[in-house]
């Protein structure tokens, strides 16, 4: 694997990473379903596994940017696990909306595990580590998917403040907090 | 509090942007601290199962 296809398969994973933040994000927008800190936690992990993905493509792939990737994937898988076992047994309830039968936290768990895996293999590629007689750039298209995933973290900073406020979130939150402080409620 | 991983994270991203390979790593270590001390505060239900 050349260097060059590297930085394109790391902006593509960058990109599934985007578009499961946005997944979130509408269901959250459309179908006001808000998200728990256990699952703000999560969206943090898919975000920091973006950041590996993001330093491969700006500076080229390195093993410790793979690591990056995997230890974030580690520390979400954590959290959705964790989650998961509190709903596992039969009625102990779940929390927001299932997709295909599913809940988010479930499918969290098993996109954290494609992702460590997907890190894990790529490593695997040798040739990509070797050193380029001319020194690589990213694709204007791959910068596009670092600048989409920072948006993403950024929409995600300004929506859990409004939801959470500067402290901790409601275990079930109803409401933005914030929102509610400033109408007063 | 809750805000601080997301922020922290695309401080990173930024940096990543602005060319800056390890204060971008160094921030996005710092991040999942705060991410990991937020998870240790918010997992204190006793799980119902036998391991």
């Amino acid at each position: 694997m050349t260097p060059s296809f590297s930085r394109t398969l790391n902006a593509l994973g960058l990109l599934a990473i985007t578009i499961v933040l946005a997944a979130a994000f509408f269901d959250q927008i459309v179908f006001h379903d808000l998200p728990c800190p256990l699952c703000l936690l999560q969206r943090a992990g898919f975000v920091g596994a973006g950041i590996g993905l993001a330093l491969n493509v700006k500076f080229g792939p390195r093993p410790s940017h793979y690591a990056i990737m995997i230890l974030s994937a580690f520390a979400g898988g954590l959290v959705s696990v964790r989650q998961t076992l509190l709903h596992i047994i039969p009625g102990e309830g779940t929390y927001g909306d299932a997709f295909f039968g599913i809940h988010f936290y479930a499918w969290a768990a098993a996109v954290f595990g494609l992702i460590a895996l997907g890190g894990a293999i790529l490593l695997l590629f040798d040739r990509q580590f070797a050193p380029e007689a001319v020194p690589g750039r990213p694709t204007r298209l791959a910068l596009i998917a670092v600048a989409l995933a920072a948006a993403m973290a950024l929409a995600n900073g300004i929506s859990t403040t409004l939801e959470c406020g500067g402290g901790m979130c409601a275990d079930n939150p109803t409401s933005y907090q914030l929102l509610d402080q400033m109408r007063g409620k | 509090m809750m805000t601080l991983p997301f922020f922290g994270f695309f401080v990173a991203f930024a940096l990543v942007l602005a060319g800056h390979r390890v204060p971008s790593m160094v921030i996005w270590a710092l991040s999942l601290l705060a991410m990991l001390t937020l998870f240790k505060m918010h997992a204190t239900d006793p799980l119902n199962l036998v391991l």
